[in-house]
């Protein structure tokens, strides 16, 4: 079948072509975007660091662990320095926006974490005050702070006792160089908020979510490990100790198979496409069978046929997938910001639109064959026969 | 195959068809030559085998038994993608229902066969301008079957059969869905064809008139050769549709 007629056989129906087109674009649009998620979440795991540890309670990643845990762990023979983390669980304008905010110790976060780059104030101020804090750039340019700017935090995990906010003091802005460490993150002194608790200005026992452990060089990690778990065995809390990369990798699974359950609906997105592209191509076959029996009096084999319909059903769903394509791209330039606190590098790659347009090509070529051949096989004398 | 030889010849060809269980014998043994460069009507009643004659000569179907042999060749032991290429060589058709591809223009339903030659494509276009200039069609190249009258439509689909400078045509109720004066002029241009470029032309036909149009008629009567009568004296166009033609 020459490439006009195929051409002119698609624009014949425009409306159908073009929603064909559309189901086709949607469906690839929604596995670029989907996929885009998964690859986020699976590069933060793999650029996380393996030389820093997590220590969190045995139980839940919710369970806070003794403050007392600090000094025994620091005395593990491979470890440099212990650092305390907490989730603070704010909200910024009255829970309008949302964004990571850590308690943590300044004299051995910043060297525990040579990815963080100061670019605007500077840590040393930051570890000087005790409210003050470092923010990420992209979150100073989403809501325009400056160094020396406070902003306000309602703590929902740590509400004050007066209702009041907690001030933090922007003392440092930071880039990452690394994917490991987001620039959608609030880090203060956790001692700040230990302060607070201890004063009675929170309603809260303190303790510590984590401890980040960062190791000596050379230090063996597994052995660290153990260690560490070994320490608490008899609790009173059992902790579980894991490499940063183990930790960010459960990280993701907590969050409820998210990986499984986005692909899970993209595949079911893209079956249900791909009976419709089917039945239309069917339908479109079905309605030409005269005009194919005339070819094949003309003298235009079986073969010939099949490859008219393969690449007719080809071309439309390539267009498509290229469309949905097009758009994630662009689409996602704007979702990468919205979504930025909760899946940090976000991003149409080459993986997602070399994964679009394989399921695009493989929908075509699995959608056409099936008319294709039973066209292939239609007997000249039964197609000329056929009703219009 | 020398020039005496016959350019069709079926030898005791059988051919039946099942239709609910039951088996309906439709030809029964036909034998029939024809000679090349002869304008033949084919007619018959209903059922009597015309239109399966017709696609067996043209390898579109395939008999139970017997022989087709046409332009020297055993169509009957032809299959697939050989017959394919053995039809685009050989033989043209023409249908009553003109079956002209609606989303292509006339010029662009003449150059379909002409895909499967070696010609390129400024070649293919001026082959089918020459061959609707020839069918009186010269301007209504870019005109859709739609836009077509029934006789054009019918004019196109001649074009298309001959594009390709076939040896054979093979007709199957070209005026069936023309008024009389239409038809007339579909005929005379097949008369035309038979005898300024020696096509040999088979025409199934139901209509007594048309078939005085041809050299011969074969009668065929319930799948078996009735009698081939000879028109010594081929019917012309009436000046009245030759007015029409201009």
């Amino acid at each position: 079948m020459s490439p006009r007629l195929i051409l002119k056989n698609l624009l014949a129906h425009p409306l159908r072509s073009i929603l064909t087109l559309g189901s086709v674009a949607l469906a690839v649009f929604l596995v670029c975007m989907l996929q885009a998620v998964v690859t986020a979440l699976s590069s933060a795991t793999s650029a996380a660091s393996s030389q820093r540890l997590w220590v969190q309670s045995a139980v839940s990643l919710f369970v806070d662990l003794p403050l007392s845990y600090e000094s025994k762990i620091a005395g593990v023979a491979g470890v440099e320095t212990v650092c305390k983390f907490q989730w603070f669980g704010g909200e910024y304008r009255d829970g309008g926006s949302f964004f990571a905010q850590f308690g943590v110790d300044a004299d051995t976060f910043g060297p525990a974490y040579p990815e963080l780059d100061v670019v605007d104030g500077s840590y040393d101020a930051f570890a000087g005050r005790r409210d003050g804090c470092l923010v990420g750039q992209a979150l100073a340019d989403q809501y325009g702070w400056k160094v020396g700017q406070t902003v306000p935090i309602i703590g929902r995990i740590f509400p004050r006792v007066d209702g009041s906010a907690w001030d933090f003091v922007i003392q440092g802005i930071y880039r990452a160089k690394t994917t490991a460490v987001d620039e959608r993150t609030l880090y203060f002194h956790f001692d700040y908020l230990r302060e607070a608790i201890e004063q009675g200005a929170v309603r809260m026992e303190p303790g510590v979510g984590v401890y980040l452990v960062d190791l000596r060089d050379g230090a063996e990690p597994t052995a660290v490990m153990s260690a560490i778990d070994a320490l608490f065995e008899n609790g009173p809390q059992r902790v579980q100790t894991t490499t940063e990369a183990e930790f960010a990798r459960q990280f993701v699974t907590m969050l409820g198979s998210v990986p499984v359950l986005l692909r899970s609906i993209g595949g079911a997105v893209l079956f249900a496409i791909f009976f419709a592209i089917l039945n239309t191509m069917l339908m479109a076959a079905r309605e030409r069978t005269r005009d194919l029996g005339v070819l094949k009096a003309l003298g235009f084999t079986d073969r010939w046929v099949f490859v008219g319909l393969t690449v007719e059903s080809l071309l439309l769903c390539v267009l498509g997938g290229a469309i949905g394509i097009a758009v994630a791209f662009v689409l996602s330039l704007g979702v990468a910001k919205a979504i930025a606190s909760f899946v940090p590098g976000f991003e149409i790659a080459g993986e997602s639109v070399a994964l679009g347009m394989g399921l695009s090509i493989a929908l075509g070529l699995v959608a056409g064959c099936v008319p294709a051949w039973n066209a292939s096989r239609l007997k000249p004398v039964a197609a000329l026969r056929a009703e219009d | 195959m020398a020039d005496s030889d016959p350019i069709i010849r079926l030898r005791h060809v059988e051919r039946s068809y099942t239709r609910g269980g039951e088996i309906l014998p439709v030809l029964q043994g036909l034998d029939l030559e024809m000679e090349a460069g002869a304008f033949y009507a084919l007619m018959g009643p209903s059922g009597s085998g015309k239109t399966t004659m017709l696609n067996l000569i043209g390898g579109l179907d395939s008999p139970d038994a017997g022989e087709v042999i046409v332009a020297g060749e055993h169509v009957d032991l032809l299959r697939g993608a050989e017959l394919s290429h053995w039809r685009a060589e050989h033989v043209g058709f023409v249908f009553q229902g003109f079956n002209l591809l609606p989303v292509l223009t006339a010029r662009e339903n003449v150059e379909l066969p002409l895909q499967l030659t070696p010609l390129s494509r400024s070649q293919r276009r001026a082959q089918a301008e020459r061959a609707l200039t020839l069918v009186g069609l010269a301007d209504r190249m870019t005109h859709r079957p739609a836009q077509l009258s029934g006789g054009q439509e019918q004019r196109v689909a001649i074009a298309r059969a001959i594009a390709t400078d076939p040896s054979i045509i093979l007709a199957d109720e070209p005026t069936g869905d023309l008024d009389r004066r239409t038809a007339e002029q579909i005929l005379d241009l097949m008369q035309r064809l038979n005898r300024e470029l020696g096509k040999t032309i088979l025409m199934v036909t139901h209509d007594p008139v048309a078939a005085e149009f041809a050299d011969r008629v074969i009668h065929l009567d319930k799948g078996r050769l009735g009698r081939i009568d000879h028109n010594h004296e081929p019917r012309r166009i009436s000046a009245e549709a030759a007015a029409d033609v201009g």
